[in-house]
C-alpha cells in the first residue's frame, strides 16, 4: 500500500504545475486547462483521503466535481467561441468588455 | 514493490505531460498532453481503490471534456496562432510565486507522512458508491443535473449560433 502523502505530494506538484499555467499563459483555451488540472490534483487529493479514513464521501464529492467541471469547460468555451467571434483572438488581456 | 513501481512511473508521466501543457506553445499538444495526464491520474485512482472514478475520470474527463476543449481549439483554428508571451515582470512573478506556492504546499504536507493507513478492506466499488450517492446524497444529485441544464443553455446563448427569432424576442440584451 502506498502512503497517503505520496499522493498529496504529487497533489501539490500537479496543482503547482496549474496555477503556473494560470499565472504566465495568455492563451485564453491554455489557461482553462491548467484549471483543468488544478481541478483534477484536488480530485487525487479527495480520493486520497478517502482511502485513508476509509469514507465515500471523498468519491462522492470527486463525482461532484466532475460534473461540475464538465458545466464549466462547456460553458467556458462557449465564452471563449463568444469572444473570438468578436475579437478574432482569445488572448485573455484582450478581453476587457463584459457588454457587446 | 510493483505498486511503488506503477505509482512512480504514472506519477512521472502525469507530472511530465502536465508541464507539456503550460509550457508547450500549441495548444492541440497541450490539449492531447492533458488527455496523456488525465490517463495517468486515472491509474492513480485505481491504486487509490476507486476504480468506478477511474472509469469515470477516463469516459468523462479524458473522453468528454478534453474532446470538447479539441473541437473548440480546432473550430477556431488555434493550432497555428502565435501567442506571445506576458510581460517578463508577469513571467517572473508567475514562476517564483507559483514555486513558492508549490514548495509551501510540500512543506505543509511533509508533516502527514506520519499518516498510518487503516487496516482492512475498503469497499468503494460503483456499487458501493452509486448506493451512496442515490441514498445520502439523491438533493446534491439532482441540483447537479439542473446544474448542467442550465449550462446546455448558457453554451448555446453565449456561443451565439441561436436563430435570429429567438434573438429578436430576447431583444437588445443577447447582443
Amino acid at each position: 500500500m502506498i502512503p497517503t502523502h505520496y499522493f498529496l505530494i504529487l497533489s501539490a506538484i500537479l496543482f503547482t504545475i496549474g496555477v503556473c499555467g494560470v499565472l504566465t499563459r495568455r492563451n485564453g483555451i491554455t489557461i482553462f486547462m491548467s484549471i483543468e488540472l488544478m481541478v483534477n490534483a484536488v480530485n487525487l487529493t479527495f480520493l486520497a483521503y478517502a482511502r485513508q479514513f476509509h469514507q465515500l464521501h471523498g468519491m462522492i464529492f470527486v463525482f461532484f466535481v466532475m460534473a461540475i467541471a464538465a458545466a464549466e469547460a462547456a460553458v467556458g468555451l462557449a465564452i471563449f467561441l463568444s469572444l473570438f467571434h468578436h475579437r478574432e483572438t482569445i488572448d485573455v488581456d484582450e478581453a476587457n468588455l463584459m457588454h457587446w | 514493490m510493483l505498486e511503488f513501481i506503477v505509482f512512480f512511473v504514472f506519477a512521472a508521466i502525469a507530472v511530465i505531460f502536465a508541464l507539456a501543457v503550460i509550457l508547450h506553445r500549441n495548444p492541440v499538444v497541450g490539449a492531447l498532453s492533458l488527455v496523456a495526464s488525465f490517463f495517468a491520474l486515472a491509474v492513480m485512482y485505481v491504486l487509490l481503490e476507486a476504480p468506478f472514478l477511474a472509469v469515470l475520470q477516463i469516459i468523462v474527463y479524458a473522453g468528454a471534456i478534453m474532446v470538447l476543449f479539441l473541437f473548440v481549439i480546432m473550430l477556431l483554428n488555434l493550432q497555428h496562432a502565435r501567442e506571445e508571451n506576458t510581460r517578463p515582470i508577469q513571467q517572473f512573478l508567475g514562476y517564483t510565486g507559483s514555486a513558492a506556492f508549490g514548495l509551501g504546499l510540500v512543506y505543509y504536507i511533509a508533516k502527514y507522512a506520519a499518516l498510518q493507513l487503516p487496516n482492512g478492506p475498503f469497499n468503494a466499488d460503483a456499487r458501493a458508491v452509486g448506493v451512496e450517492l442515490f441514498q445520502a446524497y439523491i438533493f446534491p444529485f439532482e441540483m447537479v443535473s439542473i446544474l448542467l441544464l442550465a449550462a446546455i443553455v448558457g453554451a448555446l446563448l453565449l456561443s451565439g449560433r441561436l436563430p435570429s427569432k429567438v434573438r429578436a424576442a430576447d431583444g437588445e440584451g443577447a447582443r
